[in-house]
């Protein structure tokens, strides 16, 4: 009993954890179909918040109270008030959009605002966490355990209670259906999501409080990426629907999580990989065999027609002499930009160009597989990773020329996009996330960290190409790859232009409108998806490579998984749809970074973290998200294209003066 | 309902409403009595789903002046107005498939008090056919579109209703089954609801309405009171917009 | 004449509910069946399985005397089209794109490969022939309008239109005139004979309206409660005791 038992008394306070952040995603995606990503975050938010305020001298169980009952509940409205109650209830993909956002961007406000991770906090209750209240059997018993345990258990009764009356309970069924149907019978649907949200971010706040984490260490933020990890394979196992479920299924995984930490020893190689990559493996195979994750997203708003429909794309409303200007300047312009590149610009700047344009190349792919198939994928970083790993190690211990090498990695990587392919067959939508996600862990913990994939954190150096078709640029290294890097990027951006405008454009528009209609119209809809998620996938792996060339080396920190989600959020609020907003994203993702690591060190006496602001700034993106799902550039566009018919032709363009009165 | 004269269930004064650029309401200018029961009639798209919506609160009226039930309106959201007594049967099922039937009902029917909920419940149960009765546990998306209709008409009866809107009642329903529902509007009408009932078929509405008000663009262009001599379809006859 | 379709003993349960209960029937080459029944009746789940939308709990169905393949799409270039209750249009598409998409489905040149070595999304040989199609529904002056934006009234004919072009054999039309004034209705339904005068395509047709059955169809099927009650010439049926309680009523 001794050994086995401790273990298990020892995990089931995690465990308790797990079932609230699991609770509380079943409920949100239950009553508001978001399914928060930023669980973790906001419950690693209220740990903060809890902490902060205990060291300001508020006593235990005031500042839990205050943490619970007030700023979690109003963060929760605000949330609703600000960024969710404005997505239009069917666009599934705003909303998932919008949670990935807020997850990138919880946890890096809260580190800027508090800069050194405050020390983990006492449990609200009992004199001292760490010292056994009693023993059982031996086993010490923590104050900090019971205060857990006997805190989750008391809010899923009051979370049953509540949902058990007519009043609550029912409506927040019904409102992720049809938020108007359900003001039609009368009930305010409006606070009835609001009120959702507060519950379900007063969960967070439950766990962050109890969550207790390495006794005596800071509260860092990367022990809540387990928090999510597990929970969000709990709410899976629950179908996202079953609360009870979703509750013991947390305290299960918590339970397996601690078994398999007490078993399997910490010297073994398996542990650092085998831990954390548990709940993943178990993710993935409930996505893929669960029967309800597999309809989550079927019903329809049955009043989805009075939501007004989406506007037109700017090209449409262009006047034609716009378009004929464009065609013929294109050229010339990217020209004189190159040209002003080489000539004028320093070193640096021309390094964090040819990333841009790298990382271009890589955001090529989202257009093709988000904007165009609308599949949500959080794993092309990691496609990116795999293409640069392959280049860099068939060129280094294989000796291939390194574009040669490059061309490889695009295909492994293509491959590698197979394994996401087969299962998306199946799902769409929210699922296809998850799976992505689940794929681009796997990558970062088990794959990438391996000696024969990355040499680990020191690293595998990748050369850059000298010459090319027998011209040697080696003498102006940075500049010629920079040439060399637009030229590829103008390539692929002609591919995947191609296909938006082709036939896979249209076939992929109606699959995406109506996978039924498109089907009983004869489209191979199984074929289409592989081919796009296996072409993306190498387009990734193609930028990948170029990444690497240009950071002239590739360790297992290059292609962290949690970008994956930041470049997929970036991507789509500056514009999916067109190859331009790819191009936009990337360019502006790294001058932004550039810029922001050229200034000093200290403002305000925090330390200035360049990716952490660059992230910031453009995942602030997300929130206009609800309100222009077509993406900044495109808005940008149709405004300048408003403007500019005017000036052309002087009179109002229909389709223009109709959105003006709008 | 002191004074049948004294409010108007529904008065629309120059109403524009649109969805994004499209313009659905031009300036309608129609009024519609306590008690009365008003078929509305038009090609598609001529704006006869939007006057509901507007009536119900679901689109906002963007120009114009509306009273719903005496009250005047513009930006009141769906749910007052349902609490005041207007039922809208939208287009569409008009159901929550993830729910059981039952608990549709519940929800539909609505009801201040707890007696008055339950005796909207009774009478919604009581309103279903047999079979659709013996499985009100079963999840609503599980039944067949008429079906599910039927539901959703059932509990707009039992809502008590002062003014009830429906988009296409009988859409998808067998003959038999319109039928019932025509006669069950009928039944609502003779309790002195107010009827505003959106229809293609004109056969349809020839027992229940006696008026009929015809929209083209989003204005109404004709409006037709059946009298002594004829009932509304005599009315209509040689009327412009009607085909 | 030939048979077409052989649907033979087909079930389906949900959840221990037979929606369709050991249900048989043909539709010949050419010919027009229409399908009636009360709501609840399984004509909309016997269709969906034809059409490969739902599997079969039993039974087999035989298009052109060899079993069918599983999938929608595979059926559709077999030759069977289909058209919606509620109508499934694609959004962000202009009328003519919705029947290039189809057609070059039909005709398997749609993809990647295709975009990339040919550099354009359609031959003026295809476009010629969605713009005759389009002209046969009547829907020549909307070619390039969104098609979403439309009335009902043209978004069925597009619909239609869409499963006309590739000339399809058989046509599965779910309720084409739900939702429709008896002038759009009507409009429909001269299309469909038509499409069925040009090419001999086999109809089988799902409908509450009357009107439309007595159109269109030359037989008639009613099912009620899973399962087949009546067939026939219309008349024979509509005149049929069990047809009338179940489905017609007091209308007749």
């Amino acid at each position: 009993m001794g050994v086995f038992f401790g273990y298990v008394l020892a995990s089931i306070p995690y465990g308790c954890a797990f079932s609230l952040v699991a609770v509380g995603l079943v409920l949100t995606y239950r009553a508001t179909g978001v399914f928060n990503f930023a669980f973790a975050a906001e419950a690693y938010a209220a740990t903060v918040v809890y902490s902060e305020l205990i060291s300001h001298g508020v006593q235990r169980g005031w500042a839990a109270a205050i943490v619970v009952c007030v700023i979690a509940p109003v963060f929760g409205a605000l949330l609703d008030f600000g960024l969710f109650s404005r997505i239009a209830p069917g666009n599934r993909t705003a909303k998932t959009i919008m949670a990935l956002g807020l997850t990138v961007i919880l946890p890096q406000i809260v580190e800027t605002a508090v800069p050194s991770n405050p020390p983990v906090p006492p449990a609200p209750f009992f004199s001292t966490s760490f010292i056994p209240v009693w023993r059982i059997g031996g086993d010490p018993v923590f104050g900090s355990a019971i205060c857990e345990v006997a805190g989750t258990i008391l809010v899923l009764i009051g979370l049953v209670l509540l949902l058990r009356t007519r009043r609550f309970g029912l409506p927040i069924r019904a409102a992720v259906e049809s938020p108007k149907l359900l003001e039609l019978s009368g009930v305010d649907a409006r606070w009835v999501l609001r009120f959702a949200w507060m519950i379900s971010t007063a969960l967070a706040a439950v766990a962050g409080v109890l969550y207790q984490v390495g006794s005596g260490a800071t509260v860092d933020p990367q022990n809540y990426d387990l928090l999510l990890v597990v929970s969000i394979a709990a709410a899976a196992l629950a179908g996202l629907r079953n609360l009870p479920i979703a509750a013991l299924g947390g305290v299960l995984l918590g339970l397996a999580e601690g078994l398999v930490q007490g078993y399997v020893p910490s010297s073994s190689i398996w542990y650092p990989a085998l831990v954390p990559s548990l709940p993943f493996l178990f993710l993935l195979v409930l996505l893929i065999f669960h029967p309800t994750l597999r309809h989550l997203e079927d019903t329809i708003d049955p009043m989805a027609s009075i939501e007004p429909p989406p506007p037109v794309p700017a090209v449409a409303m262009r006047p034609p002499i716009v378009d004929r200007t464009i065609r013929r300047m294109r050229w010339p312009f990217l020209g004189v930009v190159v040209f002003g590149v080489i000539l004028f610009v320093p070193a640096d700047w021309t390094e964090a160009l040819t990333e841009g344009a790298a990382l271009s190349i890589v955001f090529l792919s989202i257009t093709l597989l988000t904007g165009l198939a609308g599949q949500l994928s959080l794993a092309q970083w990691m496609f990116a990773g795999i293409g640069a790993f392959t280049t860099a190690q068939l060129a280094e211990n294989r000796h291939w020329p390194i574009l040669l090498a490059a061309l490889a990695g695009a295909l492994v990587a293509g491959v590698a996009g197979l394994v996401a392919a087969l299962p998306a067959l199946r799902l769409r939508g929210l699922p296809v996330a998850l799976l992505t996600l689940c794929l681009a862990l796997l990558g970062d913990d088990l794959l990438f960290p391996t000696s024969w994939v990355s040499n680990g954190t020191s690293g595998v150096p990748v050369p850059r190409p000298s010459s090319i078709f027998g011209i040697d640029f080696s003498s102006v290294d940075s500049e010629g790859f920079f040439v060399l890097t637009v030229v590829v990027m103008i390539a692929v951006a002609g591919i995947v232009h191609l296909l938006l405008r082709g036939t896979t454009g249209r076939a992929l528009t109606a699959v995406h409108a109506s996978p039924i209609g498109a089907s009983s119209s004869g489209v191979q809809i199984r074929r289409m998806t592989i081919l796009v998620f296996m072409l993306s996938a190498s387009i990734a792996g193609l930028g990948g490579a170029f990444y690497a060339m240009n950071q002239q080396t590739v360790s297992q920190d290059s292609f962290v998984y949690y970008f994956g989600p930041i470049y997929l959020v970036v991507v789509v609020t500056i514009g999916a749809t067109t190859v331009e907003g790819a191009i936009t994203a990337g360019m502006a993702f790294a001058l932004i970074n550039n810029a922001l690591m050229n200034v000093p060190q200290s403002v305000g006496g925090t330390q200035l973290h360049s990716t952490a602001l660059t992230v910031i700034l453009l995942s602030l993106g997300a929130f206009t998200y609800a309100k222009h799902p077509e993406g900044i550039v495109e808005y940008a566009k149709r405004r300048l294209a408003k403007t500019v018919f005017r000036a052309v032709e002087h009179n109002d363009h229909p389709l223009v003066s109709a959105e003006d009165s709008a | 309902m002191a004074g049948a004269l004294s409010v108007s269930a529904l008065v629309f004064q120059d109403v524009h409403a649109q969805y994004g650029p499209y313009k659905a309401l031009n300036g309608l200018t129609a009024s519609i009595a306590e008690g009365e029961s008003v078929a509305i009639l038009g090609r598609n798209g001529a704006g006869k789903s939007t006057l509901a919506r507007v009536a119900s609160g679901l689109v906002p009226v963007a120009s114009g002046h509306l009273s719903v039930l005496g009250r005047s309106v513009a930006r009141t959201a769906p749910h007052v107005l349902a609490r005041m007594g207007v039922v809208h049967l939208p287009e569409g099922v008009g159901l929550f498939s993830g729910l059981t039937i039952e608990e549709n009902l519940v929800l539909r029917v609505g009801g201040a008090s707890r007696s008055a909920r339950r005796r909207r419940l009774a009478m919604a149960l009581g309103g279903l056919n047999d079979e659709l009765r013996s499985r009100r546990r079963t999840k609503a998306g599980l039944l067949s579109g008429g079906q599910q209709r039927l539901v959703a008409v059932t509990a707009a009866l039992a809502a008590e209703p002062r003014l009830l809107l429906c988009d296409e009642p009988a859409l998808g329903l067998s003959p038999v089954a319109g039928d019932e529902v025509y006669a069950a509007l009928g039944r609502a009408r003779d309790l002195g609801c107010a009827l505003v009932v959106i229809e293609t078929r004109l056969d349809r509405i020839e027992h229940l309405c006696s008026r009929a008000i015809v929209l083209e663009k989003g204005v109404a262009v004709y409006d037709a009171t059946s009298s002594d001599q004829g009932g509304i379809l005599d009315a209509l006859t040689g009327s412009r917009g009607v085909s | 004449m030939k048979r077409l379709l052989e649907v033979r003993d087909v079930s389906r349960h949900f959840g221990g509910n037979a929606a369709v209960d050991h249900v048989s029937l043909d539709v010949f080459d050419g010919e027009a069946v229409g399908l009636i029944g009360s709501n609840g009746a399984g004509k909309t789940t016997l269709f969906r399985m034809i059409a490969g939308e739902l599997a079969l709990s039993g039974g087999r169905i035989e298009f052109d005397a060899t079993s069918l393949p599983h999938r929608p799409d595979q059926r559709a270039r077999l030759g069977i089209a289909r058209t919606f209750q509620i109508v499934q249009l694609f959004g962000g598409l202009s009328v003519l794109d919705h029947l290039l998409v189809a057609l070059q489905a039909h005709e398997g040149r749609q993809g990647p490969m295709r975009d990339v070595l040919w550099k354009g999304s359609s031959t003026p040989e295809e476009e010629q022939r969605c713009l005759e199609t389009l002209r046969l529904c009547g829907l020549s002056d909307v070619a390039d309008a969104p098609a979403t934006a439309l009335g009902l009234g043209e978004r069925r004919a597009v619909e239609l239109a869409r499963a006309l072009v590739v000339r399809p054999r058989l046509l599965l039309a779910d309720e084409p005139s739900s939702g429709l004034d008896a002038h759009e209705a009507a409009r429909l339904a001269r299309v469909i004979a038509l499409a069925r005068r040009e090419t001999g395509l086999a109809v089988l047709l799902v409908e509450h309206d009357l009107h439309m059955v007595e159109a269109i169809a030359e037989r008639v099927i009613a099912m009620d409660a899973g399962r087949v009650i009546a067939q026939g010439t219309f008349d024979a049926v509509l005149h049929d005791e069990s047809v009338i309680a179940s489905w017609l009523g007091r209308s007749a």
